[in-house]
């Protein structure tokens, strides 16, 4: 009983470690575009960024309780290896978010979490121990659509944007104003970021304690410590990692008009807030590039870089099943260990792995300086799978305008 | 294994609808704010190791052609005041369609 609430201990503490490393991340993705646009400083972004995420992790455990009580069946599979392997795939999650890190490859905190989850529930119980009709409804095909919603929406709230302030007479446009727009926009991606991604932290600790018998089984609702203790870890992550991200957005987002980093914002935090209510538990990076990509397109003479839309989406393809292939792995450690009769040795392995790979991280990062290579948003990123038009062709409007005037000019002569 | 389409159908939904209310609203508030002569003139915030979005003479070339474009305006006093009170308007619709949104998911 002891080893196991020490499992349980560790299984918390590692994923109140990924949630600060996930809060460390996506700052970017909240305040990439006012900071691009000049209308916060970072100081200001950083900080609201880490309020907000806190307050917004306190607003619905729907996405908590999809992790907590839908995807595992927990209740067929409870025994006293089951923390052991949330541990194992907790490790998978860890370890393939820190190596796309290194490597600069695209990827996603949270399908790295259900990949590292599934592989080692599927190690330790087969295909018995997940409910796929929950796994595809609300994790892989929400993966899917969500950043092509996302993106819709953006294109369609860019043009918009754009068409309610044209003006055709040359006095200003006041499109200036945007920027004022964006603290409050980029306020409700923080906020939402916090509906969803503070969530799955608490599925996880929740699953570890339902498994552990801490918790009945029947009630899926994460406990108030549980709640409290990932919202902070959250905010603390996005306040201690802003400031490494911030040093180089502008190198990916220069071309962000405020009109289009307003629809790309508001798209975002719509698109994820519709869908944490609704419990569908997303890649806030993946909706928020798709939001990037999308107002881009929106911007009249752009098109898209296809090779790098590309480049882009095969990391996100890859992330679920490669996560989740770090997992089993893991959890074939736990698994052989037991069977052998060593007891938790493997779980002992997996936490010498897991505390490895974090140090050397830690060496890592401070050795490297931080550059665009490796510390700039991926969302920054895909505002670079847009290729937007300098000079954008006249509308319609202008068109026919140019036409008469040129028309009148003949006729003069 | 069902899946539940219409959620998504939903989620698409809504998201467009809050977000063509937020951003059609904000936008309507600053082409009224613009119409009423208080041209917005936002400056980027300038820091050290960040970029700056606009050079200090495009800054003063927009204040001044803002300033131009107000006084230029062949509105009178009261519709300028009218154009004024619609562009708060539009800006409370966006501050009050997300605060319904936030509340109906805090409500559940």
């Amino acid at each position: 009983m002891e080893t196991a609430a020490l499992i349980v201990v560790l299984v918390i503490a590692l994923a109140l470690f990924f949630d600060f490393t996930n809060g460390f991340h996506d700052t970017a993705n909240a305040m990439a575009t006012p900071i691009a646009t000049g209308a916060l400083k970072p100081k200001a972004a950083v900080t609201l960024a880490a309020i907000l995420n806190l307050v917004g992790a306190f607003l619905s455990t729907e996405v908590a309780k999809t992790i907590s009580g839908g995807m595992i069946r927990e209740e067929e599979i409870a025994g006293d290896v089951f923390p052991s392997l949330i541990f194992a795939g907790l490790i998978g999650a860890i370890t393939w978010n820190m190596l796309t890190w290194l490597l600069g490859l695209p990827s996603s905190s949270s399908h790295a979490l259900f990949g590292g989850l599934i592989g080692a529930t599927l190690v330790g119980f087969g295909l018995a121990g997940i409910d796929f009709g929950v796994v595809m409804s609300k994790v892989v095909l929400p993966a899917l659509l969500a950043p092509l919603t996302a993106g819709i929406i953006a294109f369609a709230l860019t043009k918009v944007a754009y068409a309610v302030t044209r003006r055709y007479d040359g006095k200003p446009d006041g499109r200036a104003g945007f920027r004022w727009g964006q603290i409050f926009t980029s306020s409700l991606v923080a906020l939402a970021h916090g509906t969803n991604d503070a969530q799955k932290t608490m599925g996880v600790i929740t699953l570890a304690m339902i498994a552990a018998g801490w918790q009945s089984a029947e009630h899926h609702e994460p406990q108030l410590w549980v709640i409290v203790s990932a919202a902070a870890a959250i905010a603390l992550g996005t306040y201690v990692g802003g400031w490494r991200i911030i040093r180089t957005l502008g190198k990916g987002l220069t071309d962000v008009k405020p009109a289009q980093g307003f629809a790309a914002e508001t798209s975002t935090a719509a698109t994820i807030l519709a869908s944490s209510h609704l419990g569908f538990a997303l890649s806030t990076t993946q909706v928020a590039s798709g939001s990037v990509i999308g107002s881009g397109l929106g911007r009249r003479g752009s098109e898209v870089r296809w090779r790098t839309v590309g480049r882009i989406m095969v990391g996100w393809l890859l992330t679920l099943p490669a996560a989740g292939a770090v997992g089993a792995l893991a959890a074939l450690v736990v698994v052989w260990t037991q069977a052998a009769g060593l007891g938790v040795v493997g779980v002992a392995i997996d936490a010498l792995l897991a505390i490895a790979i974090i140090a050397y991280l830690y060496l890592r990062s401070r050795r490297d300086e931080v550059h665009a290579g490796n510390a700039m948003s991926e969302v920054a990123e895909s505002g670079l799978a847009v290729k937007v038009d300098e000079n954008p062709p006249p509308t319609p409007r202008q068109r026919r305008r140019l036409a008469q005037r040129q028309a009148e000019k003949e006729s003069k002569k | 294994m069902t899946i539940d389409w219409l959620a998504f159908l939903q989620v698409f939904l809504a998201a467009l609808t809050a977000g063509v209310v937020v951003v059609g609203f904000y936008a309507l508030g600053l082409r009224l704010l613009a119409r009423s002569g208080r041209i917005p003139v936002a400056l980027p915030a300038t820091f050290t190791d960040a970029i700056t979005v606009l050079s200090p003479k495009q800054i003063k070339r927009a204040e001044k052609s803002a300033a131009k474009a107000a006084a230029k305006s062949p509105l009178t006093e009261g519709a300028k005041r009218l154009s004024l009170i619609g562009a708060f308007a539009c800006f409370a619709v966006c501050a009050l369609a997300v605060g319904a949104g936030i509340l109906l998911i805090v409500l559940g």
